[in-house]
């Protein structure tokens, strides 16, 4: 029995639809707004193309910020290594002070690593993470096997929403908060 | 039994139960070996690194040789978390988790090694690029230094990749906890929730975290190599090196995912998950590096003897057939020899057989590294310059450290974290029911 | 319908005719040249050819194997395109024989005084002996391999006819498919193994030798990671080209050319490091022996200029312009591309054998005759494969069912 919980907040309503297939919640997504109400979000344990294509998500841009520290890497990487040769500009072994074969080696590593910063830096800015505010609205079944449909409605309007929801066939979790 | 979303999560949860006594008694056993270790180097800090069998002419003993093996087997596991995920094998998936987290302690148990093998320890900051007084730098164009900035590299990424991977995982076992472990989980998953926001996001990173990790794969074994091949000693001077290296590498840490696979899946009951289908894409897989390494084998053999050289011919001449030949001969029937009975479908479905010839081939590559690092170097240009090498005591002794800490490390892993990607065989789970070929 | 049909035919008669063209032009050009003054420069862009073009029909060979043997659920639409490159093999081994002819100007060191006891591995009889056997049983895996798939697409053509006409399958017909596809399987590793050594071997005696006092262990896998990149790039080509001109009968899927187009770069990349890895061990042990190779090429002019040529066009160029994610998924900016790499690595193959069969030039010594000459080749595999597409033109339906 899905449980209830009590809490004021301005016009807003939330409740969360739980299906567990996913062509169902997508079928729902793409129905609600008819109905007048809002999609916030959905929530899979795994990452649908179904459900991404009905909510229409554009490519992330994620990727800029991985190229951008992978330049910042690459030419870091051979500044790093000419500036701490030119330091001591003796000859060592006949190899030139300045000598870009083996620095490609420093300068394709630190790419490397500036472009997987960049692409871990990325991923925290554009989930905002770490957050738990998201856990708010948030059934632990949608970790489990249950694809979570979070829709807003009117004060009033809780009960033709969770209606609404069981008519696609899925169960139910009502946010008074 | 066809798998469900849910069955996965309990098969998995189930594994993070309060352990059972045996489990202890394997966490003591190896604690006692990390201690071992660590004495034995304690030993060697206060006395000299001459405590080691390392002297003129081999320089480098087990120390590099345990350092190679494991940053080598470190590398399978980006292969197989990585490299097959750009190539969409769906078999990966069942054992990516455990692989990663291989690479992660193997890379750690590798970083050990430059410590130990420097002798004065409290030097190791000379290598830092950090300012000093006399505007003295390390030295970029050193194969050392090369080791410095790739390892820590490979350790970093492996290591945010390895996590990353885990924050749905984390997420699910939030979910499912209570008390102290729902608050600790609740940190570590940083907050996900599955929203399609975070999905959308989380995609494409993994994605660039699999583009970048592969090249990187490749060139951090490279690096290794060439530790040996930009020296002009025969036997470690010659272009293969860098490709032998890798393909080796990956040779070896295949075999290791296998021999910590099989008793994994009994212990935990994973055989839905990780399948013997798995299991035997794995030994093609090792079939494939094994046939590489012997091709390696055949080329500098037949290389060394086309140049008429005649210091690289007597290397090689030595190596085949004199005083430590028991080395290579182990090698090659370990390495490339034993693999090719993967050929048969019996016994590459056979687990008792997968487990035996995972072991040698383990072996194989370790004397691998010994017969290059070790014998190069002992009959080299001079005949006045050539020695033996002997392995001390103390040495086994830090090699039994580093083998109970990699496995101390892992035993404490498999127990308390989801050594089985939940998420990732839910994908696989899905996509089969969609009948579509997903990532 | 029919006019499609019509078109298609059409188009493909003209290729044909075009590829018959070039082809006799090559040869007619590689005669004349013969029988001027520099008989040494025809035999230079034959071999430079020769290389060349076995090495993508090799390679591209290769492709439909790897998919085989990894049992990849991807490229099904190009396989056919890539089995077809093996109608180049017969020519190949022809070409190869010819060789024989030219063998005082291709081969250096039987002109010189000392090999230091390398007779008897560079000798005539046995250099073309092992590398004659080794091309036949190369080929012949390859043909195999074709000669199987053919079927199999056959048998899965007669399942899909009786599908469509609600007839049952034939528990015979479900056997013989997947006795197929296990004989597939298995040529396909033995395709692999013999690749790898054939083509080792072809690099060490047709490309390493003709400096005879240098080495280097990883050359002949260089040549075998370049025969691969060679033919991804002969797949894109064809399939381009088959794409943007064959209408219905052949449309690839965009998702593919995104595949290809990733493969292409991936291959790019395993290229120039074989080449980077090579170099970086030669130039920090400075031996003599090993650095003379590298600076005739990399130091002194007239090769120093060809070899930032091809740095830039083979590797620079696609690395910059695969980065960008819709470019792989249009076919004419591909077919430019993989056209501009083909070119870099024809250079790349003068780069190499140029020096040794020219000591000392200052000039590279490039003209109409070389060109007429490569596209003399590039006629002899067009024909090749535009053959085998028309007599066989199930290699172009993709779908062979479900293994």
């Amino acid at each position: 029995m899905p449980g209830t919980r009590e809490g004021t907040m301005a016009e807003e309503r939330y409740v969360m639809g739980l299906f567990r297939d996913d062509t169902c919640a997508a079928r729902v997504v793409r129905d609600l707004p008819a109905q007048g109400f809002k999609v916030v979000r959905v929530h899979s344990p795994v990452p649908s193309h179904g459900l991404l294509d009905a909510l229409q998500i554009k490519p992330s841009p994620v990727g800029w910020l991985t190229l951008i520290g992978g330049i910042i890497g690459f030419f870091s990487g051979f500044a790093l290594a000419i500036f701490t040769a030119t330091r001591w500009d003796i000859m060592v072994s006949g190899k030139p002070i300045v000598a870009w074969v083996p620095f490609v080696i420093v300068g394709f590593e630190f790419t490397i690593l500036f472009a997987v910063i960049g692409n871990v830096i990325g991923l925290l800015l554009m989930m905002k993470l770490p957050s738990f505010k998201g856990l708010k609205y948030y059934d632990p079944r949608c970790s489990g096997d249950h694809y979570g449909v979070l829709a807003a409605c009117g004060d009033g309007q809780q009960q033709s929403l969770a209606d609404f929801f069981q008519a696609q066939g899925g169960e139910v979790q009502v946010f008074t908060d | 039994m066809s798998l469900t979303f849910a069955k996965i999560d309990q098969t998995v949860l189930d594994t993070l139960k309060p352990a059972t006594r045996g489990y202890w008694v394997v966490i003591a056993l190896l604690i006692m070996g990390i201690l071992t270790g660590g004495a034995c180097w304690v030993y060697q800090i206060f006395t000299g690194i001459g405590v080691g069998g390392q002297n003129i002419p081999v320089a480098w003993g087990t120390y590099l040789i345990n350092f190679v093996f494991w940053v080598g087997i470190a590398h399978s596991g980006t292969l197989i978390s990585a490299i097959l995920h750009l190539f969409r094998a769906g078999w990966r998936n069942p054992i990516a988790r455990a692989a990663e987290t291989m690479t992660v302690f193997a890379v750690c148990t590798a970083g050990l090694y430059p410590f130990i093998h420097l002798g004065r320890v409290w030097m190791v900051y000379y290598m830092l690029p950090l300012p000093n007084q006399r505007t003295l730098w390390p030295n970029f164009q050193s194969p050392l230094m090369f080791d410095v900035v790739a390892i820590s590299t490979y350790l970093t990424v492996s290591s945010l990749f390895w996590y990353t991977g885990m924050l749905p995982d984390l997420a699910v076992i939030r979910d499912r906890a209570t008390g102290t472990r729902k608050k600790i989980f609740t940190y570590l998953s940083l907050g996900w929730t599955g929203a399609h926001e975070q999905w959308r996001h989380y995609v494409r990173v993994y994605l660039f975290f699999a583009a970048l990790a592969t090249p990187l794969v490749i060139s951090v074994h490279s690096v290794v190599s060439w530790d040996f091949a930009l020296g002009v000693v025969p036997g470690w001077h010659t272009t293969i090196f860098a490709p032998y290296f890798v393909a080796g590498a990956i040779h070896s840490g295949l075999a290791m995912v296998v021999t910590l696979m099989i008793p994994l899946r009994i212990i935990f009951n994973y055989k839905d998950i990780i399948t013997d289908r798995v299991l035997e894409q794995v030994a093609k897989t090792i079939i494939l590096t094994g046939l590489i390494v012997g091709f390696a084998y055949g080329t500098e053999i037949f290389i060394a003897w086309y140049s008429r050289n005649p210091v690289e011919m007597e290397t090689f001449r030595w190596r085949i057939f004199g005083e430590q030949a028991f080395g290579f001969w182990i090698m090659v029937a370990c390495n490339v020899a034993i693999p090719m009975l993967f050929f048969f479908k019996a016994i590459r479905t056979s687990v008792p057989w997968l487990l035996v010839i995972s072991i040698c081939v383990n072996i194989g590559m370790w004397f691998e590294r010994y017969v290059i690092i070790a014998g190069s170097v002992a009959h080299d240009f001079l005949p006045s310059a050539w020695g033996t090498y002997r392995p001390t005591l103390i040495e086994f002794g830090i090699m039994l450290g580093s083998f109970s800490l990699f496995f101390f490390l892992f035993v404490l892993f498999v127990k308390h974290m989801p050594s089985v990607s939940m998420t990732e065989m839910k994908e696989t789970v899905h996509a089969r029911h969609q009948g579509g070929d997903h990532g | 319908m029919a006019e499609n049909n019509a078109t298609e035919i059409q188009a493909k008669s003209t290729a044909a005719t075009i590829m018959a063209v070039l082809a006799i032009c090559g040869v007619v050009t590689f005669l004349v040249c013969l029988w001027s003054d520099q008989p040494q420069r025809a035999w230079r862009a034959y071999l430079i050819n020769f290389l060349l073009w076995s090495a993508m029909a090799q390679g591209g060979l290769l492709f439909s194997v790897v998919l085989q043997v990894t049992n990849a659920r991807w490229g099904r639409g190009l396989r056919g395109v890539a089995e077809a490159f093996a109608a180049f093999f017969p020519i190949s081994l022809l070409l190869f024989l010819v060789l024989f002819l030219g063998r005082d100007h291709i081969f250096p060191w039987l002109h010189m005084e000392d090999l230091h006891g390398k007779e008897v591995w560079l000798n005539v009889p046995f250099l073309f002996a092992r590398d004659l056997a080794g091309l036949a049983f190369l080929y012949l895996f390859g043909m195999l391999y074709l000669l199987q798939s053919l079927q199999l697409k056959r048998i899965c053509n007669n399942q899909a006819q009786r599908r469509n006409d609600l007839l049952q399958t034939r528990p015979g017909e479900i056997d013989a498919a997947a006795g197929t596809r296990r004989r597939m399987t298995t040529l396909g590793v033995l395709y692999i193994i013999t690749y790898a050594f054939v083509l080792s071997l072809i690099g060490y005696d047709l490309v390493m030798s003709l400096d005879p006092h240098w080495i280097s262990t990883l050359f002949g896998p260089y040549i075998f990671i370049k025969a691969f990149y060679l033919g991804i790039g002969g797949i894109i080509i064809t399939a381009a080209l088959l794409h943007l001109n064959a209408g219905h009968a052949f449309e690839v899927p965009s998702q593919e050319f995104h595949d290809m187009g990733k493969l292409f770069l991936a291959f790019c990349l395993v290229w120039a490091d074989f080449f980077y890895v090579q170099l970086v061990v030669i130039w920090y042990g400075n031996i003599p022996e090993e650095t003379v190779y590298v600076i005739s090429r990399v130091g002194h002019a007239p090769w120093r200029t060809l070899a930032w040529a091809v740095f830039g066009v083979s590797f620079v160029l696609p690395f910059l312009v695969l980065i960008n994610r819709r470019v792989k998924t249009m076919p004419r900016m591909m077919l430019a591309l993989c056209g501009i790499v083909l070119i870099g690595l024809w250079l790349e193959h003068l780069l190499l054998v140029g020096p040794a069969l020219d000591h000392g030039t200052a000039r590279l010594n490039l003209g109409i005759p070389d060109l007429l000459i490569t596209l003399g080749f590039c006629g002899l595999m067009g024909s090749a494969v535009s053959y085998m597409l028309k007599r066989y033109p199930e290699l172009l339906i993709s779908g062979e069912g479900r293994s």
